[in-house]
C-alpha cells in the first residue's frame, strides 16, 4: 500500500519540529503551516490534522511496554457535564471545552492557566467538541450558536459573532475548522423544522465570507429541511475541497411531507472552502426517517484501492454502512454494512443504501437496526495505515420506531425506544469492508473515540470506564486503567520534551498518560 | 422634555433598522453587536409559542403588549375582530408598506401567532383550563430549554431518545415532585445523565413538565407516544402459533406460568418493550477459583477485567478475571437472538397473543 503523504507528513513534521526547538519562546504562534503539518508537540485541529484519521506516528509507547502506562496528571474541571471535546494543543497548552466553558490547562503537570466562563440562557447544552486555533485566537461556538474569538494567552474576547439564529431553534456544539484565512463553523437544530448550515468567518475580524445551506428554506413545497452540521468536517490541501457530513432531515421520523432523497441531508459534501460552493455531494442515507445523521467523520486517506492509487474517503455512518468514497468525484468505491442493518434493500448502483419503505416509522411500531443512536455515532474512528485497518467503536443495536398522523409534521413527528445495545471496537479492512477482529466493550455501549499509533496501538475504552490498549493488528487488550465513568471523547496524543503522552476524558475529568518518568 | 422625546425617536428608529436586519439572511454588524452585547431579552417570556413568535417577529415594531406605536406602527389588540385570520396571514407572508414579509411563519408557528392574536388584551397565552405560567415555570422552562428538550423535546413530550414526560407514570404520580427530583439529580443509570441543579431550579423544571403535561391533557389527540390502541395490529392466534413454535419462547416461558396474567400488569408499549427485551433481567454465574471451590449468585459486575457476583446471602464478591474462571448464564441473550429473525408481523402479533393472557 503506497502512502506517500504519510512519509510526507513525517519528514515535514521532522522539520517543523526541528524548527520550533530553535525558537522555543514563541508563543501560541500558530500559524496555517502548522494546521496543514502538525508538529509531534501539536494537537492544533480538533481531529489533530486535516486528514481526520486521528492516527499518531508516534512510536515510544509501544505494544511491549504499554503495560507501564501511567497516570502522569488528571484535570478536574469540577462540573456534571461530561467532557465530550477533544483537547487542542498548542505551545505546550492544552483548551478544552464542555457548554459555555473553556479551560486552557498546562499539559505538563494539568495545573489551569485559565477559564472561561459564558452562560448561555438559550440554546441547546448537549455537548460540546472543543475549539479551534490561529495565530494566537482562539475560536469557540456557543448553545446559543454565537462564534467567540478570544485570545489564547487569557481568554479575554476578542469578537462574537452569530452562526444561527438561537430563537429559531439553532445552537452549536462542534470545534470549528481553519482553513487558510476561513474559519468554519456549523450548527445544530433539528427539534424544528430549519435548514443545516455552514458559514465560514475571516478569522481577524469575524466578518461573515460565506454561507452553505443544506437543504432549501423552510417552507419550501415538497421538500425537506434539516441536515445540521454538527461534526468538524476534514480537508484536503492539494484538492482544495472541504469534507463535511450533514444530519437528519426534519421532520425527523416523519418522511411523507420531504419525499425524495432529501438533498443534502445525511450526505457527506464536499466544498470548496473558498467559497462555500458544493462541489459533489454523496447521499448516505437517501430519505432518512430514523435520525442518523451522516455528520461521522469523513476520514480522507491516500492509497491503493483494490491496486489502483486512490484519493479515499472513508466514513463508518450511523445508518450501518461503512463507505469508501472516490474523494476527487464523490464516486462509491464501496459501501457496505459493519453490523446489524434491517432498513435497506441493499444499494442502488451509486452505492446508496436503499431505504425499505416497511421500515420508515409506522403506528404500530418497527424493528429497526441500528437503534436511533446509530451503529457509531459522533467520537471519532482511527484509520491505521500499516494495517489498512479503520477502526471503529461499534454499536450493534435494535429499536423500535412509531409514527401516526397525530405526530404532525414538525420537529421529532414520531417516537422511538432502544432496546438494546452493546459496543463493539471492530477493524474493518477498508479494501473489502470485512471485519478482521472485534472486541466487545460492554452492553449498551461504550461511547468511547479510537485513535491509532505508529507503534501499533489502538487507543479506546470500554462500557464501564476503562481505557484501553489494544494490539492494532488483533484487537487483543493490552493495558487498561478505570476511570470511573465512560470515555464520551476522542483520545489525542502528542510529544513533549520527548516523552509521548496520551489523553483521554471521563466524565468532567481530563487524565493524561505516559510512561514513568523518575521519580 | 425635548431631550426625552428625541431620545426616545432615536431609539424607535433604531428598533426599527434592528427589526429591518434582522429579516435578512445574513447577519449584519449592527445586529451582531445587539445580539452579543446585550444578554437575550424579553419583557414578558412566555411558554406560550404563539406568544414566542409574537415577540420574535412582531413585537419590536407593535410593542410588547400589541399597544402598537402609532402613527407609524398599528396596534394589534383586538386585531382579530377587524380582520380574518386569513387576511392575517396574507399580510404576515406578504407584508405590507414599510413592513416586511415574514415568509417563514408558517405551519404551526403561524397558527400560534394567529391564536395568540386573538387573544384578549392580557390574556394567558395557554389554554383557561391550565395552570397559568409562572415565573416559576419560566425559568424552570428555559432550563428545560437548555438540559432537557434535546431528549424529552421542546414540549417535554417526547423527543431523541428520551420519553414523553407529559405520559410519564411517574410524573403523574409524583404529585409531591419528589420522584422527579430525584430522577433529575440522579439520573438514570445508562440512559440520562445526573444534573445538579438548585432546589428551586428543580421546582422551576417541574413546574414546567407539570404546565405541559396540563396542555397535553388539555389537547388531547395531537400527542406524541404510542397509545395502547396503536398496538392492535396483530392476530392472537398466530402470536400463539410463534410463541409455540418458531419463537422458541416456551424454552423459559409458559403463557399459564411465569407469564399468567402478564396483560393486567402491564399493557401498551410498557408491554411491548418487556416482551422484546425485558429490562433488570438477571444473569448467573459461577466462578471457579484456583483452589478449586465455586461460588455461584447473581452476576453483579463483569467487565474484562473483574467478575463481580452478590451470593444467596446478598453478599457481593469480585475476582480477577486472569485468576478465576467463571461460566454465565444469561437467559435473556435469547431475545437478542430473536432480533434478526423477527418480522414485524411476528412482533404484532406476539403483541396480540401476550394481551389475551390476563
Amino acid at each position: 500500500m503506497k502512502l506517500p503523504n504519510d512519509r510526507l507528513f513525517r519528514l515535514l513534521a521532522a522539520f517543523f519540529f526541528f524548527l520550533a526547538s530553535l525558537s522555543p519562546l514563541a508563543a501560541q504562534d500558530l500559524e496555517n503551516s502548522g494546521l496543514l503539518h502538525p508538529s509531534p508537540d501539536s494537537w492544533p485541529t480538533y481531529h489533530g490534522d486535516y486528514s481526520g484519521r486521528r492516527h499518531v506516528s508516534f512510536k515510544q509507547i509501544t505494544p511491549q511496554n504499554v503495560g507501564n502506562l501511567s497516570l502522569a496528571w488528571a484535570f478536574q474541571t469540577n462540573q456534571t457535564a461530561e467532557i465530550k471535546s477533544s483537547p487542542l494543543l498548542v505551545d505546550g497548552i492544552l483548551y478544552f471545552t464542555v457548554p459555555d466553558n473553556i479551560w486552557a490547562v498546562d499539559a505538563r503537570s494539568g495545573h489551569m492557566i485559565w477559564h472561561y466562563n459564558r452562560i448561555a440562557t438559550k440554546g441547546d447544552h448537549i455537548g460540546h467538541r472543543g475549539v479551534a486555533m490561529l495565530k494566537g485566537w482562539i475560536f469557540f461556538t456557543t448553545p446559543d450558536a454565537h462564534l467567540i474569538s478570544l485570545n489564547a494567552k487569557d481568554g479575554t474576547v476578542r469578537w462574537d459573532k452569530i452562526i444561527a439564529d438561537v430563537d429559531k431553534g439553532y445552537w452549536s456544539t462542534m470545534a470549528p475548522l481553519v482553513i487558510k484565512n476561513h474559519v468554519i463553523a456549523g450548527v445544530g437544530g433539528d427539534l424544528d423544522n430549519l435548514p443545516g448550515l455552514l458559514r465560514s468567518f475571516d478569522p481577524e475580524t469575524g466578518a461573515l465570507q460565506w454561507e452553505w445551506d443544506a437543504t432549501p428554506p423552510a417552507g419550501t413545497p415538497n421538500s425537506t429541511t434539516g441536515g445540521m452540521t454538527w461534526i468538524t468536517g476534514t480537508y484536503d490541501p492539494e484538492l482544495n475541497l472541504l469534507y463535511w457530513g450533514t444530519g437528519n432531515p426534519t421532520p425527523v421520523l416523519n418522511g411523507k411531507p420531504r419525499p425524495g432523497d432529501n438533498l443534502y441531508t445525511c450526505s457527506i459534501v464536499a466544498l470548496n472552502p473558498d467559497t462555500g460552493k458544493l462541489v459533489w455531494g454523496f447521499s448516505a442515507s437517501p430519505h432518512d426517517t430514523h435520525d442518523w445523521d451522516a455528520v461521522e467523520v469523513p476520514v480522507l486517506v491516500d492509497g491503493d484501492f483494490h491496486d489502483e492509487p486512490r484519493k479515499m474517503l472513508m466514513q463508518t455512518s450511523r445508518n450501518g454502512y461503512f463507505f469508501v468514497l472516490d474523494r476527487t468525484n464523490g464516486k462509491s468505491l464501496l459501501s457496505v454494512p459493519y453490523g446489524p442493518v434491517n432498513w435497506s434493500l441493499g444499494v442502488d448502483k451509486a452505492g446508496r443504501p436503499i431505504p425499505n419503505p416497511e421500515k420508515e416509522p409506522a403506528p404500530d411500531g418497527r424493528l429497526i437496526a441500528p437503534d436511533e443512536g446509530g451503529l457509531t455515532n459522533y467520537r471519532s474512528p482511527s484509520f491505521d495505515p500499516a494495517t489498512g485497518l479503520f477502526i471503529v467503536d461499534a454499536h450493534p443495536s435494535y429499536s423500535i420506531y412509531f409514527a401516526k398522523p397525530a405526530d404532525g409534521t414538525y420537529g421529532w413527528a414520531g417516537a422511538d425506544y432502544g432496546l438494546w445495545g452493546k459496543g463493539v471496537i471492530e477493524a474493518i479492512d477498508y479494501q473489502t469492508g470485512k471485519i478482521r477482529w472485534s472486541h466487545e466493550v460492554g452492553e449498551g455501549g461504550s461511547g468511547a473515540g479510537v485513535m491509532t499509533t505508529d507503534s501499533g496501538l489502538t487507543i479506546t475504552g470500554d462500557a464501564h470506564g476503562n481505557v484501553l490498549a489494544l494490539a492494532t493488528s488483533t484487537g487483543k487488550t493490552l493495558w487498561h486503567a478505570g476511570t470511573g465513568s465512560s470515555m464520551q471523547s476522542s483520545p489525542i496524543s502528542y510529544e513533549l520534551d520527548g516523552r509521548q503522552y496520551i489523553v483521554t476524558s471521563s466524565g468532567g475529568v481530563l487524565f493524561s498518560w505516559a510512561l514513568p518518568e523518575n521519580p | 422634555m425635548n431631550k426625552v422625546k428625541s431620545i426616545r425617536v432615536a431609539l424607535f428608529l433604531a428598533s426599527v433598522i434592528a427589526g429591518l436586519c434582522s429579516v435578512s439572511s445574513f447577519e449584519t454588524t449592527a445586529r451582531a453587536a445587539r445580539q452579543s452585547e446585550t444578554p437575550p431579552s424579553s419583557t414578558k417570556p412566555s411558554n406560550d409559542s404563539g406568544a414566542q413568535a409574537y415577540a420574535q417577529h412582531c413585537a419590536i415594531c407593535h410593542g410588547d403588549q400589541r399597544e402598537g406605536n402609532l402613527p407609524g406602527f398599528p396596534p394589534l389588540l383586538g386585531i382579530s375582530h377587524r380582520m380574518t385570520d386569513e387576511k392575517i396571514a396574507d399580510l404576515i407572508h406578504a407584508g405590507k408598506g414599510r413592513m416586511p414579509a415574514f415568509p417563514g411563519v408558517e405551519d404551526g408557528e403561524l397558527t400560534s401567532l394567529l391564536h395568540f392574536l386573538s387573544t384578549a388584551e392580557g390574556a394567558q397565552p395557554v389554554n383557561a383550563s391550565v395552570a397559568a405560567p409562572t415565573s416559576l415555570s419560566e425559568a424552570g422552562g428555559a432550563l428545560f430549554q437548555q438540559n432537557c428538550a434535546f431528549c424529552h423535546g421542546r414540549d417535554a413530550q417526547g423527543g431523541e431518545t428520551g420519553p414523553d414526560l407529559t405520559q410519564s407514570k411517574l410524573v403523574r404520580r409524583d404529585r409531591s415532585g419528589d420522584e422527579i427530583s430525584k430522577v433529575i439529580r440522579e439520573g438514570r443509570s445508562g440512559k440520562m445523565p445526573p444534573f445538579s441543579f438548585s432546589p428551586q431550579e428543580v421546582r422551576g423544571i417541574i413546574a414546567f413538565i407539570r404546565e405541559r403535561e396540563a396542555e397535553s391533557a388539555a389537547h388531547p389527540g395531537g400527542r406524541r407516544g404510542v397509545a395502547v390502541a396503536d398496538l392492535q395490529t396483530g392476530n392472537a392466534a398466530a402470536g400463539k402459533h410463534y410463541f409455540e413454535g418458531a419463537g422458541g419462547c416456551t424454552k423459559c416461558h409458559s403463557a399459564t406460568g411465569d407469564l399468567a396474567g402478564i396483560a393486567s400488569r402491564h399493557e401498551g408499549l410498557d408491554l411491548e418493550e418487556r416482551m422484546l427485551y425485558p429490562p433488570n433481567a438477571t444473569s448467573r454465574v459461577t466462578v471457579t477459583l484456583p483452589s478449586g471451590k465455586t461460588v455461584s449468585g447473581m452476576l453483579a459486575y463483569r467487565d474484562e477485567f473483574t467478575v463481580g457476583l452478590r451470593d444467596a446471602k446478598g453478599v457481593y464478591h469480585s475476582w480477577p478475571v486472569s485468576r478465576v474462571h467463571s461460566t454465565v448464564e444469561s437467559p435473556v441473550e435469547a431475545h437478542v437472538d430473536l432480533f434478526p429473525k423477527y418480522t414485524d408481523e411476528d412482533i404484532h402479533n406476539l403483541m396480540a397473543y401476550l394481551q389475551t393472557l390476563r
